[in-house]
């Protein structure tokens, strides 16, 4: 009997210990109603968010993602839109920040191999949903780094791009994967 | 007597192949829906309510629990209901666990039945000419189980008046189980060697076995056989040209009812619950020969 | 021409000195019933598995084994599978496949007959033996009787002209022994096999065999009728072990000194008292037994006890009071629920309704601890269920740890216990491979171990050789007059009419009789001893052929 009393207490505190860990909000609580405001001082990078590559590989795209609804007529999730850069800030948390403003949905996994976030989809349109070598990539003032994007630290005035590829990077023109 | 004890192999065999096909090519709810509720009926026709009753509490609160893990990892799907630590919980992921979860019960209800109604010798009998080797192997090992069971209890009964680890606690229950299965496992060594005597003593291995069989192919084995194999056949041909098409992210796709639905649900509901009518059929028919006697 | 004829064998198993079958020579005739009786260990089996090629064991073999006067060995593989039937003693591991009929067909399936052929064969033998009942059902299903039927039968479906059976009623009980033997009966009268038959349990196949063949460490040392054994038995030139196992009437024929043929069955051996002897001393005296106050071990008192809600009471008003230091003897017909008894007095299921007490004491107010630890012990039917390890004395010592013995006590105690018990020498011995007595004293010693003050046994004999009952019977004394507490569940009516204290029937969930072992088998008509059963209505109270000769004795040979 004693041991099995151990037990459950050892399941009862796992309970405790995985729900004190869990936070729940409504979707109002997760969108930000409101973003940092460009002020004249204020460092800024930019941001777009596009998928034109898919229109070139409109075969393979899932059908259930072939509407105007998932993927816009001209490309552009997110056309070039400027945010306000906070010390620190990385590559993923200006992503984090645009989507959230913007209720678009978005899915990323920490990745511990990399150490960094990697980003699975952005507004329902997931890596391999439009053949086996899509997915989502980040290029900077127009290089593509070769590391995570929460590892990317940003300074005043970059140039983010987050890109839809359907050839791992060739045909966005990752020089890297170009040449591998 | 149930029905598909009657039935020929083949044709029990191939109704089960086609149903598990069915139901593990496709997601499409309604799919998913019907081949749950046929195989759980057809249980319950097989093995009685009371067994179902107790599977069934079993496997309810495991479909329950898949449909609350499910959007746990998958946060696709574009209908939000909540954030959970940062990451949504939507609609669709729920609905994909539910019916993800019913193909899974259904295939394994479906198995379930398929080993309450083909035994080991309707295996052989099917697969014998073919593999006689591996299919004598097989017959062997579902002969073992039972013999295997009640040595368990034995053994466990033995030690239990031993008075090794008879106390309430769980751990202690699990490590008694294992000093069992030790003995169990020797046990099972000696005795099959005293197996292979048995079976050398008559003739096994001589060359030129042949493989002796019960069942003799009717004409409504043959009739059964042909309509699973047209309906199966059809239903796939339905299915693969994109009939059952059906997307949970982002989006559910709505469910329409064009002729090619209403023909694809109407084969699958016939070759589904061919099964229950013919065990329906079978008891009702024998209530009323019984009453004519 | 002889069927079966064995010239000059001698056989070494490979890895042992010790020869296992010496000079062995004997011929059998076509249509005999041969049957082979001795100890376990002295070469039955051997010689046995030496007339079956296939299952001719490894090690080096001298002689000669003809069969239709070709040696075994150069037998065609098919000749041999088919006239050669070869029954084993556990129904349990013999059978193969999941479904009667497929064990049937599975030898004519081996030797390649065709669909039609099996059909008409499985037919014939199924109607032969009356198993068209059970026909379909799955063999896990069986009784153990019906099992060994089944065995037997997917042997004859070959059509064999010799049938070869290694103890085949040693793990069935009484009734189904004797069906069994009937449908052996059955083959050897009206088809004409030649049967060879391995036994311990004489009564009734002494009977029916029209040669024995008694073996005694690998040799033989006698092979003639069985009426003529009787008379070598008191001549002295076998040993008297292997006389203890014979018929009643062929022991009191033997004790009595007599020559010529022996009577068999019990008909044979009243007709021959009652002709021989007078009868004008009934009774046999009995020392007067002290009346006294005796100590209640195990009371129980209107006990029920049923294992699920929907089924019936196995036990039903329960009342049974076993005394300290007695051995207890509780007989019972097959199914009556006899191990769920011992069940229950073992505290292992617990009554639904009625008391239990134990030394005075509620069965509640005991833990594990007390109640297996120093006060109850129960050995299995099967006491292979005991062993976890590779060898007997690591075995021993395994279990010295769990019953928490102080280490630098095991040994010395597993040492003093394996001197008294006489298994010292099988340390180092797979307990699998020791015999069935072996095995009894290994588990047996396990037990005591725990110092027990009662012990249960189930079935203890079952399977054992009467030499084997006879030493067990001498360790059971020992234990009593060290003060155990001894409970039987048993069938072995003869056992307990020679060994028990007191026995007990066992009937309908109660015990409906309990008396001292003479009275209570000098009282029974039909569930008695064969010496009680041959020496009514001359003598009353002969329960015993011990006692019968002192009764023939005592009121001397009528002119």
């Amino acid at each position: 009997m004693k041991k099995d009393l151990l037990a459950l207490a050892a399941v009862v505190l796992i309970l405790v210990f995985v729900f004190s860990g869990t936070k729940i909000q409504s979707v109002d609580e997760y969108y930000l109603t409101h973003i940092d405001d460009i002020r004249e001082d204020s460092e800024t990078v930019f941001l777009t968010i596009r998928c034109d590559t898919v229109f070139d590989r409109w075969d393979d795209l899932d059908p259930a993602l072939k509407e105007e609804k998932y993927i816009p007529a001209d490309g552009m999730i997110l056309s070039r839109t400027e945010y306000v850069l906070r010390a620190g800030d990385t590559v993923y948390d200006i992503l984090d920040r645009a989507v959230r403003y913007n209720k678009i949905q978005m899915e990323c996994i920490y990745s511990a191999n990399y150490a960094s976030v990697y980003v699975q989809g952005i507004h329902h349109l997931y890596e391999f949903d439009c053949g086996e070598l899509s997915g989502w990539m980040y290029m900077v003032n127009g290089v593509f780094p070769n590391y995570g994007c929460s590892k990317y630290n940003l300074s005043d005035g970059d140039e983010i791009v987050w890109c839809y590829t359907c050839d791992l990077g060739r045909d966005v023109g990752c020089e890297w994967q170009v040449g591998s | 007597m149930r029905y598909f004890d009657r039935l020929h192999p083949i044709s029990a065999f191939c109704y089960f192949l086609m149903m598990l096909l069915v139901a593990m090519l496709t997601m499409h709810p309604v799919i998913v829906t019907v081949c749950y509720l046929s195989s759980v009926t057809f249980l319950g026709m097989l093995i009685g309510g009371r067994k179902l009753l107790s599977s069934l509490a079993y496997s309810v609160p495991l479909v329950l629990m898949l449909a609350v893990t499910n959007p746990m990892f998958v946060h696709r799907g574009e209908t939000i209901l909540f954030f959970l630590n940062d990451n949504p919980v939507t609609r669709e992921a729920i609905v994909y666990g539910v019916f993800a979860s019913m193909m899974l019960m259904s295939v394994f209800y479906l198995c379930r039945c398929y080993s309450e109604i083909m035994t080991a010798d309707k295996f052989i009998y099917l697969f014998g000419r073919a593999i006689p080797k591996l299919s004598l192997v097989l017959s062997m090992i579902l002969a073992f189980l039972p013999k295997m069971k009640r040595k368990f209890r034995e053994i466990d009964e033995a030690q239990r008046a031993l008075g090794i680890y008879a106390t309430e606690s769980y751990v202690d229950r699990i490590r008694s189980r294992m000093r069992v299965l030790s003995i169990l496992l020797t046990n099972s060594f000696e005795t099959s060697v005293e197996t292979a005597d048995s079976m050398r003593a008559r003739g096994y291995g001589l060359r030129g076995r042949t493989s002796y069989a019960i069942y003799r192919f009717t004409p409504s084995d043959a009739m059964y056989l042909l309509f699973t194999l047209a309906a199966g056949g059809a239903l796939f041909a339905l299915i693969l040209s994109g009939g059952a098409d059906f997307s949970y992210y982002p989006a559910l796709t709505p469910l329409t009812w064009s002729p090619r639905d209403a023909a694809l649900t109407l084969l699958l509901v016939t070759l589904a619950g061919s099964s229950v009518f013919m065990e329906v059929k079978e008891t009702v028919l024998w209530h009323y020969l019984r009453s004519g006697i | 021409m002889a069927l079966l004829e064995i010239r000059n064998l001698n056989f070494t198993y490979s890895g042992k000195e010790e020869p296992a079958l010496k000079d062995i020579s004997l011929s059998v005739e076509s249509g005999d019933f041969v049957l082979l009786c001795g100890e376990s260990g002295c070469g039955k089996t051997t010689l046995l598995k030496l007339l079956k090629p296939e299952l001719r064991p490894a090690g080096r073999c001298e002689g000669e084994i003809l069969f239709l006067d070709t040696p075994t060995d150069k037998l065609d593989a098919r000749t041999s599978v088919t006239e050669i039937g070869y029954v084993m003693q556990n129904p349990e591991n013999q059978t193969v496949t999941d479904k009667v009929w497929h064990e049937l067909a599975f030898g004519l399936e081996s030797l390649g007959e065709s669909t039609p052929v099996i059909r008409r064969k499985v037919a014939e033998i199924c109607g032969f033996f009356g198993i068209g009942d059970w026909y379909h059902k799955k063999t896990s299903e069986l009784s153990g009787g019906q099992k060994q039927l089944l065995a037997l039968a997917s042997v004859m479906v070959m059509n064999p002209r010799v049938l070869i059976l290694d103890e085949p009623t040693a793990q069935l009980d009484p009734i189904a022994a004797a069906s069994f033997l009937a449908s052996l009966r059955k083959i050897n009268e009206e088809l004409g096999i030649t049967v060879i038959i391995a036994e311990h349990r004489l009564e009734e196949v002494f009977p029916m065999a029209n040669r024995v063949l008694l073996m005694d460490r690998a040799k033989v040392c006698l092979y003639d009728t069985p009426r003529r054994v009787g008379a070598l038995l008191s001549g002295g030139t076998v040993p008297h072990k292997l006389a203890v196992g014979m018929p009643a009437a062929v022991r009191l024929f033997a004790a009595l000194g007599e020559s010529g043929e022996s009577p068999l069955t019990v008909r044979e051996g009243k007709q021959y008292i009652a002709t021989h002897f007078y009868d004008t001393e009934k009774r046999c005296e009995l020392p007067e037994k002290p009346a006294e106050e005796r100590e209640v071990a195990i009371g129980i008192a209107g006990g029920y006890f049923r294992y699920e809600r929907e089924t019936p009471d196995v036990l039903s008003g329960l009342d049974l009071e076993i005394y300290k230091n007695e051995i207890l003897c509780i007989l019972g017909a097959n199914g009556a629920g006899k191990t769920t008894l011992l069940r229950v007095l073992s505290g292992v299921r617990r009554l639904y309704k009625g008391k239990y007490r134990l030394w005075g004491k509620k069965i509640k107010e005991y833990n594990t601890n007390t109640l297996y630890r120093g006060n109850i012990a129960c050995l299995p039917q099967n006491p292979q269920n005991l062993f976890v390890k590779n060898t007997v004395y690591d075995d021993l010592l395994e279990v010295t740890k769990l019953f928490g013995i102080p280490k630098g006590e095991r040994e010395e105690k597993i040492g003093r216990l394996a001197d008294r018990l006489g298994i010292t020498p099988l340390f180092g011995a797979h307990p699998y491979d020791l015999s069935g007595g072996e095995q009894q004293k290994a588990a047996l010693l396990k037990l005591l171990l725990m110092d027990p003050k009662i012990l249960l046994l189930d079935e203890p004999t079952k399977g054992l050789d009467p030499a084997s009952k006879v030493t067990f019977a001498a360790i059971l004394a020992d234990l009593k007059k060290e003060g155990k507490t001894i409970v039987l569940v048993t069938h072995d009516v003869e056992f307990a009419a020679e060994y028990a204290d007191r026995c007990a029937m066992f009937f309908d969930g109660q015990i409906v009789s309990v008396a001292d072992r003479v009275d209570f088998f000098s009282e029974n008509r039909y569930y008695t001893t064969a010496a009680a059963r041959m020496t009514r209505p001359m003598f009353e109270n002969a329960v015993t052929v011990e006692m019968a000769v002192k009764l023939c004795l005592e009121n001397g040979r009528r002119p």
